[in-house]
């Protein structure tokens, strides 16, 4: 579509109708003339009505109109050098030349019978792109708007700040190993810039133009403050999450090296714990082959255990001893033993007082030499209590069974 | 005060050119004054992206005239004329096409020629997200490729890009320092153009690599008795990015015989039309199974449930009808 545009816009200013285009094209091509000539005459027509338009453009351009037919043979000129010195090329551009008009032909026979729409469309889609490259047109088109002259002398006494271009020592297409690298691109693209940069300092320095922005020069920038801003926070954003992963990246680790702390510890305790009772079967079999043999079994199993005790250097003593013989302790302290009488502790309270067997068999409190003696009783009838007093001297009063028993357990 | 100075300086100094002027045409120097304005604008049809980068680079060109969307695809010539209107000797033209493609035309009005581009890979500026920036309407040094002075229509080529991209001295609204380089490198067939920031930083004594280059070059500045030694530079891009690929050179303005046609590009029309195609061919491919099929079964006579029948004269139905 781009094309059928191109064409008709081109068309309309030679207006000429179609088929008159390709003919004339065919007999510029089959003249020797330039091709560059007719769209010459056409441009200084168009600067001589831009003379009569504007002064302002008629002072830029009156140089360019007037020197332009002087121009022209120039080009000419230049063509022939050229001509000369690549007479080969030459040769093959008129081969292609041939080919083009050749394919031109073709494409007439083809669609002279067709409607004009239907032979855009077929030339739409089966037109074949071909090598158009007016290598003199070009030039002479360069050379007609070109800012510094073409003549290298002459290009030198222009100032670099009129036209600020500068062309890299090196193509980029070499530097780069592969287009579709996006790194090693821009870097060359970066590279070139910079060297441009560089020379362009120094020339500009050179001539005396401003070059850095001093610090206190504040104007509208390119980019507004908003966007920095917000490029700003992207950066920051992104320097924060890089961060935080790094420090939960480092958590990670530090958790995976805890647990293998962990880890060994349990192996030492597990180890220890080993050794300990590896250290406890040596000395049962050694407490089994010695002369513990002749004691009964559980004074035995009593011995050994403190001598156990004894050869792990005492660290569970109390805990051992307190487990086994609870029973023969006596009362932690009074206080907690006059609690225990009181609110009670343990055991069958109901008839504890009460005389059983065993009390009446116990005969401790009795003696002989107290009953010969006689009137203990009627004493002890009187009064209890004076009667204890009085012989309390000689001997005790017998004691309550409880009493007795307690007295027992206290040894 | 400052103004009266101002304008009178001005007068003297515009004298001044003027005599210099005069002095180059007599002697035959021929340097024009650089007058460029550009005409920006857009057909309809245009994505934001497209309208985005557009607005970038209007920013960029202090020498620019941003227009409203031009109505036509087909009369680009009208182009000519918008273009005097407005006084402007460039016209930007962004033609955008099934609300995807875009093409660049970069005309040289009145006389052309005209350069039409493919656009890809565009990136504005505000979504790359680059560090860099730099001021409103400053001078951007052009860097050019070495590939650039070598064939004729690359060369065209760079001078349209020098009259677009350039600003000319003392363009009004522009700043008088220069904090940015605009890159165009040839790779691949393509333009690839990006823009980057200057930022001048204290040197390093670390880079031993830079110093010898840097040491030439300062070499040359101590000779001219400034002081660049002390600074380095560092590119740090702003955007945009956009990659061009030449399509065609017009003589004229929108108008007038191709020069330059080139013939490795590919029309995105294309490109997508063989996405299609091969994508239709497995359809096509099944389709055609099916329909033999069908063809042998009827060669066989299955297909109305009744087989294949010889009729010779031999069969018994024949002979014994």
């Amino acid at each position: 579509m781009a094309k059928k545009g191109a064409k008709l816009a081109a068309k309309a200013p030679i207006a000429k109708s179609q088929s008159d285009g390709v003919t004339d094209k065919k007999n510029r091509r089959k003249s020797n003339d330039p091709p560059v000539e007719a769209p010459i005459a056409e441009t200084n027509e168009d600067e001589e009505w831009e003379d009569e338009d504007s002064e302002e453009d008629s002072d830029l351009e009156e140089e360019g109109g007037g020197v332009d037919f002087s121009k022209l043979e120039d080009i000419n000129d230049s063509d022939s050098d050229s001509e000369i010195n690549n007479s080969d090329s030459e040769n093959e551009d008129n081969d292609e030349e041939e080919e083009e008009e050749s394919e031109i032909d073709v494409d007439d026979l083809n669609l002279d019978d067709m409607d004009p729409e239907e032979k855009e469309e077929l030339a739409a889609t089966t037109r074949v792109r071909q090598t158009i490259n007016n290598k003199d047109a070009l030039l002479a088109a360069l050379k007609r708007i070109s800012l510094v002259p073409t003549d290298i002398k002459k290009a030198a006494l222009v100032p670099f700040a009129y036209h600020m271009t500068l062309v890299t020592s090196k193509p980029t297409q070499e530097v780069i190993p592969s287009i579709d690298d996006d790194l090693e691109r821009e870097l060359a693209f970066l590279n070139a810039a910079r060297e441009s940069a560089l020379k362009a300092r120094n020339l500009l320095k050179k001539e005396g133009v401003p070059f850095t922005r001093p610090t206190d020069y504040f104007a509208e920038t390119l980019r507004s403050d908003e966007t920095m801003e917000a490029v700003k926070q992207k950066m920051i954003e992104a320097a924060t999450a890089k961060k935080a992963s790094a420090e939960a990246r480092k958590q990670r680790d530090l958790k995976k090296f805890g647990k293998q702390v962990q880890v060994q510890k349990q192996q030492e305790r597990a180890k220890e714990k080993r050794a300990t009772l590896e250290k406890i079967n040596e000395l049962k079999k050694k407490r089994k082959d010695g002369g513990s043999a002749s004691l009964g079994a559980r004074e035995a199993d009593d011995m050994f255990d403190v001598a156990v005790d004894n050869e792990l250097g005492g660290g569970n003593k109390a805990g051992g001893k307190r487990g086994r013989s609870g029973g023969d302790h006596g009362p932690p302290n009074a206080k907690r033993q006059k609690k225990n009488e009181k609110y009670g502790f343990g055991g069958k309270k109901r008839f504890g007082k009460s005389g059983d067997a065993i009390s009446s068999g116990d005969m401790s409190g009795f003696s002989a030499k107290r009953m010969k003696n006689g009137g203990g009783a009627g004493d002890g009838k009187k009064t209890t209590f004076s009667a204890m007093s009085a012989k309390a001297k000689g001997s005790k009063p017998r004691l309550g069974k409880d009493k007795r028993k307690g007295g027992a357990g206290r040894r | 005060m400052a103004a009266v100075y101002k304008s009178l300086a001005k007068t003297s100094s515009k004298a001044d050119k003027m005599d210099i002027d005069e002095d180059s045409k007599s002697s035959g120097n021929g340097v024009r004054k650089n007058k460029q304005r550009v005409l920006i604008l857009s057909s309809r049809g245009v994505t934001h992206r497209h309208r985005h980068l557009l607005n970038d680079l209007a920013a960029m060109l202090p020498h620019g005239r941003k227009d409203v969307k031009f109505d036509s695809k087909s009369n680009l010539y009208q182009l000519n004329e918008l273009a005097e209107l407005y006084n402007c000797n460039n016209v930007m033209f962004f033609e955008a096409r099934k609300g995807k493609d875009l093409y660049m035309w970069f005309s040289k009005v009145p006389n052309g020629p005209t350069i039409k581009f493919h656009a890809q890979n565009l990136h504005t500026m505000e979504e790359l997200h680059f560090q860099g920036n730099c001021l409103k309407g400053s001078r951007p040094i052009l860097s050019f490729d070495a590939t650039f002075e070598t064939e004729p229509h690359l060369q065209v080529i760079k001078e349209v890009f020098t009259h677009m991209f350039g600003v000319p001295e003392g363009t009004r609204k522009s700043k008088p320092f220069v904090d940015h380089v605009m890159g165009f490198s040839v790779a691949d067939g393509k333009i690839w153009i990006r823009n980057y920031e200057i930022r001048e930083v204290a040197k390093t004594k670390g880079d031993d690599g830079d110093e010898e280059e840097e040491g030439a070059t300062s070499k040359k500045s101590k000779k001219g008795g400034l002081d660049s030694k002390e600074t380095d530079i560092s590119l740090i891009e702003i955007g945009p990015r956009f990659v061009l690929t030449p399509i065609i050179i017009q003589e004229g303005a929108f108008g007038g015989p191709i020069i330059y046609e080139n013939k490795r590009f590919i029309s995105p029309n294309h490109v997508r039309a063989e996405l299609r195609k091969s994508k239709a061919s497995r359809h096509v491919a099944r389709q055609e199974q099916t329909r033999d099929n069908l063809a042998r079964k009827r060669k066989l006579g299955l297909e109305n449930g009744e087989a294949f029948k010889d009729k010779s004269g031999l069969d018994t139905r024949e002979l014994f009808a």
